[in-house]
């Protein structure tokens, strides 16, 4: 196969334009948010943010109600992990080590409910939440988005429990432990990098979400941070830096747990699906 | 600590105790006869949040698709059976049309560009030395990571029409003429350009990686053989790589179609299905019925359209996903 130099050029270009044109939009969020208030409208583009300022960020986390957006989001990210991983665990860890009757079916539900397409559902589900007087109200986005997650964290916990061979439970068990002792002292710990990952991508759905949000949120102290966001123009006129600065600051946490977990996302949705 | 550290060492001298490999699958802990149906009990949670957390909604947007629910109807507690009325209302409805092949070419569209420049910067991934791979993979992973709303919010400031870095690109270097104050966002045409643009963004990583992993899963002896045979790097393309990751492309291809074709946050937050309603997808129609007209049963058809044209959509996945899964 040629190998020749121009050829090489010709990839080493496309290469740098891919790179740029993937990193642009994120370096030019992180930087419009450092610039000072005169270097974003200007026709002429700053691309450097030099002088650098905090100020947007301050206008962006002075803005009313702030610390209410943060809280929300926090607390319905944080309970929704929570009881995906309990109610996950438990599912999971029956699947890959009982073979009990239906467990198939159980398995096909678990497929089905991963694709249900939730963006169809918001009818009922508003009304669901309304009669039961959960509108307006953060348990509404924790059953919702608990409803979302649960089905891949159990397909994943249950590849990550499939990988930790049964030998070692059984041995604890000849040993004198019980079955739930053997899960607990043997697979539990073992399992540490799965339940991470997974509480990662719960965290991650939960923190994105922004259509239940929207639409079962009605008072401003209720939204979550995708709501202001997405309203941030209009409350802003155009403050275009105030904007890049909030969203730089929602975006971080979300980079953050992405970069850990990046590895795994990868295999799990397609494994298998390669001829050998 | 303590305990931890006492489970550890029960472990030590179990491990090298443990019987051989195979031996014990009969001997499984498993099904325990008289303790059946206590089995069930850790999945009971799970299956309540699916059967009715998940299933009561689901049950529910058919029902509602046959009653005429408004917010009358909703707090009086009357349930009014319609029939077919609410399907009649949307098919004899000339913009439901339209909106429903709009959705579909830009499902197509999305999913086209996708698959054919994931697939291109895979293999720019493979073409690539250590260190431009490296950056490349990072830039991918940035562009992944960025959360919907927020590349929306981004992408409505890069084709900003005053103070835009991309109107004053394409001005600068001349070939596109003058878009100094150029306003992407007054055609619908133009405005899906930019939606499309940032969804295709944002959905090559995943598939790029993915067949990249799928790429490098390839025995290597069969590229070795025809370089061998003198075969070139189309050919090698075609013959080898091709076929051998078509499956993978198949499921990217599904799972592409479903997230695009539902696809909210992005259309909702660039411009509301604006211009004068021309990015409206199903998605955003049905909340427009439903939410902001409180039409709960016209809404409720359209997300019943939704459900059906994924579900035929679906149908192939879910048989290559299961026969994958047996394979496995």
């Amino acid at each position: 196969v040629s190998r020749s130099p121009a050829r090489r050029a010709f990839v080493n270009v496309v290469g740098v334009v891919a790179i740029f044109l993937f990193a642009f939009p994120v370096y030019w969020m992180a930087s419009s948010a450092f610039k000072l208030p005169g270097n974003i409208q200007t026709y002429e583009p700053q691309f450097l943010p030099i002088p650098a300022t905090l100020d947007n960020f301050v206008t962006a986390v002075t803005r009313p109600y702030f610390p209410d957006f943060l809280r929300n989001s926090l607390v319905v990210s944080i309970s929704t992990v929570v009881l995906a991983l309990v109610v996950g665990l438990l599912a999971a860890a029956t699947v890959s080590r009982v073979r009990f009757r239906g467990r198939r079916g159980f398995l096909l539900l678990v497929v089905v409910a991963q694709m249900a397409p939730f963006e169809a559902l918001l009818i009922p589900m508003y009304l669901v939440f309304r009669q039961a007087n959960l509108l307006n109200q953060l348990p509404a986005l924790i059953i919702t988005y608990f409803i979302f997650t649960l089905p891949f964290t159990i397909w994943a916990l249950r590849g990550f429990i499939d990988g930790i061979p049964i030998e070692l439970e059984e041995s604890a068990m000849v040993d004198g432990a019980s079955r739930w002792g053997a899960f607990r002292h043997v697979v539990l710990p073992l399992l540490g990098p799965g339940l991470v990952a997974t509480s990662i991508f719960a965290f991650i759905t939960a923190w994105n979400e922004f259509l239940y949000a929207y639409v079962l949120m009605r008072d401003t102290v209720n939204f979550t941070l995708p709501v202001w966001l997405a309203t941030f123009k209009t409350a802003f006129g155009t403050d275009w830096g105030g904007t890049m600065a909030a969203s730089t600051l929602f975006t971080l946490p979300v980079l953050i747990f992405f970069l850990l977990i990046q590895g795994r996302m990868v295999g799990g949705v397609t494994a298998g699906a390669v001829k050998g | 600590v303590s305990v931890d550290g006492g489970a550890e060492a029960n472990i030590g001298p179990a491990v090298t105790t443990a019987p051989p490999r195979g031996a014990p699958a009969r001997g499984r802990i498993a099904g325990v006869a008289p303790r059946r149906l206590l089995v069930y009990l850790p999945i009971l949670p799970a299956l309540f949040a699916f059967v009715v957390l998940l299933g009561y909604p689901v049950v529910l947007v058919f029902a509602i698709s046959f009653q005429k629910m408004g917010l009358r109807e909703l707090v009086q507690h009357t349930t009014v059976w319609v029939g077919f009325q609410n399907y009649v209302t949307i098919f004899t409805d000339p913009t439901f049309w339209t909106i429903t092949v709009r959705t579909i070419a830009f499902t197509v569209v999305n999913v086209f560009f996708t698959l054919v420049l994931g697939m291109g910067i895979a293999l720019l991934l493979g073409a690539l030395g250590k260190w431009l791979r490296l950056a490349l993979s990072i830039a991918l992973v940035l562009a992944w990571a960025t959360p919907a709303l927020t590349a929306s919010v981004i992408f409505q400031w890069l084709f900003d029409s005053k103070f835009g870095v991309v109107n004053w690109f394409l001005t600068r270097i001349g070939v596109f003429g003058d878009y100094t104050n150029h306003s992407w966002f007054a055609t619908g045409l133009s405005t899906f350009f930019v939606i499309a643009l940032l969804i295709v963004w944002q959905a090559i990583p995943f598939v790029a990686f993915s067949l990249r992993a799928g790429i490098l899963s390839i025995p290597t002896d069969q590229y070795e053989a025809a370089r061998v045979d003198g075969a070139s790097d189309i050919a090698i393309f075609r013959r080898i790589t091709l076929p051998s990751i078509l499956p993978l492309v198949l499921i990217l291809t599904f799972l592409s179609v479903i997230w695009d074709f539902k696809v909210f946050t992005q259309i909702w937050t660039v411009r509301q299905g604006g211009p004068d309603g021309q990015t409206v997808t199903l998605a955003i129609s049905a909340y427009l019925k439903g939410i902001a007209q409180a039409q709960y049963g016209v809404a409720s058809a359209i997300a019943v359209v939704m459900v059906v044209i994924l579900g035929v959509i679906m149908i192939p996945y879910l048989r290559t996903m299961l026969r994958s899964q047996e394979a496995a």
